[in-house]
């Protein structure tokens, strides 16, 4: 590049880092937000115009919010579903994935398309008749009308299906002469090579599980299974005037998901990544 | 599959016809669960959708069947025809507007600039965060005495009760989504950005395109597939948008039912007045929604690329 083309473009990137900046703020400010309202006194909180530091910083807000409601248990209710989630997808998906991906069997593509045909189909749209058939199975009221309905993810089968597809076929081809049952291959030759997407879809489905709001609410009418988004929800109309524990609640529920991100963001990225394209 | 590799294996197992039973046996076993699992709680729900708008039931009495009449009576409730006025507004401006945002946001974060990875994130982090918490985080801010109007206040305008005005309930929610997603959809495009060759900008550079030309006649276009991804499910997102208005309006969608959306609706009628075939024949009119936008998509933004 020469002269003034240099020129331009220097002023461009100024113009584009305002751009991303500016953006950058708006995105940041809510949880800034939310973080100074949790640290406030009740009374400073509802100053208006609003300032932006505590003083003090009420540190305390996070205990007595974790006292005043049983933050705790939907702690552990959220993290048994989750886990419970993410196990199952990791476990049904890869199988399900696997068989798409690596065998050849009559069916084959019309399970494929009844798969992809339910991409489409999102889980408000069907909240309705699949309240009534949990509740036919009795399935209101427990772990298991929360866990069900996620254990296994159309999306989730598609990105296991997409994974395999990658591993070359050569790697299977010695084990199949050598008369390896499919379970074995399946097993020990190539489910250690999707490792990268393995994670992926444990940190996709865990997010989806962890911030689901609407199964829980159709599911747990009885509070000793709310889970965090419910509890929160439920709290908030409760307390309705309580913006610093309600901050603190909002802080404490998103950390996990917080960390996870943070830590494995590359992965979060792929995700999206490769699901998103096809 | 080579050829040789079932060769062999015929030989040893002695017949193609075994081997292929084996594998579809094998396949079945693997696909099963979740073929259950998704008949059950997916595909079967849906068609049961179809079943239910067709009977007369409160989930206590012995549903009787009514044929076509719920239908009539949901297109004749005002509050049904005002649940499609907010849903559609809400995907009208709401998804247009994400996907603008989303579009040029990668494309400068496309560039050569420094701190990318933050900024990634920064703009990722709301598209994973809960929406009971991002919705309660937003009801305090468009609080009579909220941050939103703290900042409006500074410019001399004095804010309404956003979410409590029935006039700016709606628009509140919009705001809500477009900053909850468009980060998501962003990481889309830059995706389908990495897939455009580095060569054809250079090309346009040497011609003499400006940047402007370069967006419109070489970015916008090769984009598409990733343009038409994002169209269809920011319209099935938003049609169907339910967490933030039963949330922010605390189930009611409230104030004068201006953030009554159709999936709130579907809620209502099962859980407040017990019409399983009402909030059925709305949930059927929902699929119909969703499905003739997503084919009128296809047919606007679906084709393949002509380079």
């Amino acid at each position: 590049m020469v002269g003034s083309n240099s020129t331009l473009s220097r002023v461009s990137r100024g113009l584009y880092l305002l751009i991303l900046t500016a953006g950058a703020l708006v995105m940041v400010i809510p949880f800034l937000w939310s973080l100074s309202t949790s640290l406030k006194p009740l009374g400073e909180a509802l100053v208006f115009p609003p300032k932006w530091l505590p003083h003090p910083f009420l540190w305390k807000n996070y205990f007595l919010t974790w006292k005043t409601v049983p933050m705790g248990q939907w702690f552990i209710n959220s993290t048994i579903v989750a886990v419970a989630v993410v196990i199952g997808n990791l476990i049904l998906d890869s199988m399900a994935g696997y068989a798409l991906a690596r065998i050849r069997f009559r069916g084959r593509s019309l399970v494929f398309f009844g798969i992809i045909s339910m991409l489409m189909i999102p889980f408000q749209s069907i909240m309705l008749p699949v309240y009534i058939i949990l509740r036919a199975l009795g399935l209101i009221n427990s772990y298991a009308g929360i866990i069900l309905p996620q254990i296994v993810s159309a999306m989730g089968v598609f990105l296991m299906r997409q994974a395999f597809l990658n591993v070359p076929q050569e790697v299977e081809e010695s084990a199949i002469i050598d008369g390896a049952s499919r379970w074995r291959i399946f097993a020990q030759i190539s489910l250690p090579m999707v490792q990268p997407s393995l994670l992926t879809l444990a940190l996709m489905m865990f997010m989806g599980a962890w911030n689901n709001f609407l199964l829980p609410l159709l599911v747990a009418n009885n509070q000793n299974f709310w889970t965090l988004p419910l509890g929160m929800v439920m709290f908030q109309q409760q307390y309705y005037t309580n913006w610093p524990y309600l901050m603190a609640a909002a802080v404490m529920a998103t950390i996990p998901i917080a960390v996870l991100f943070l830590l494995f963001q590359r992965w979060f990225i792929q995700g999206i990544s490769t699901t998103g394209l096809k | 599959m080579g050829t040789a590799v079932l060769l062999k294996n015929t030989e040893k197992r002695g017949g193609m016809e075994h081997w292929r039973r084996q594998e579809t046996a094998a396949a079945y076993m693997f696909s099963l669960p979740t073929i259950i699992l998704l008949l059950v709680f997916s595909l079967g729900p849906a068609a049961y959708a179809f079943f239910l708008s067709g009977v007369s039931w409160n989930l206590l009495n012995h549903m009787h069947w009514v044929g076509l009449s719920n239908y009539a009576a949901i297109l004749h409730m005002p509050l049904f025809w005002t649940s499609v006025k907010n849903s559609v507004i809400f995907a009208a401006v709401v998804m247009p507007v994400q996907t603008v945002i989303a579009m040029i946001i990668a494309v400068i974060m496309n560039q050569n600039l420094p701190a990318r990875p933050i900024y990634r994130l920064v703009f990722f982090f709301p598209s994973i965060s809960s929406s009971a918490v991002t919705s309660l985080m937003f009801m305090w801010i468009f609080n009579k005495l909220g941050l939103l109007n703290g900042f409006l206040t500074m410019a001399g305008i004095s804010g309404p009760n956003w979410i409590g005005n029935p006039r700016f309930a709606l628009s509140a929610i919009m705001i809500l989504n477009i900053w909850s997603t468009a980060g998501y959809f962003m990481v889309v495009f830059l995706a389908g950005l990495q897939a455009i060759p580095r060569t054809l900008y250079e090309a346009a550079a040497i011609d003499g395109a400006s940047a402007l030309q370069r967006f419109w006649n070489i970015t916008v276009p090769l984009l598409r597939p990733s343009t038409f991804f994002i169209v269809v499910m920011g319209l099935i997102g938003t049609l169907q948008m339910f967490d933030q208005s039963f949330i922010i309006s605390g189930g009611t969608g409230g104030p004068l039912n201006s953030t009554m959306t159709i999936a709130l609706l579907i809620y209502q009628e099962i859980f407040s007045y017990g019409q399983v075939g009402y909030g059925a024949a709305a949930t059927v009119f929902l699929f119909v929604l969703v499905l003739g936008l997503t084919i009128l998509t296809n047919r606007w933004l679906g084709k393949p690329i002509e380079y």
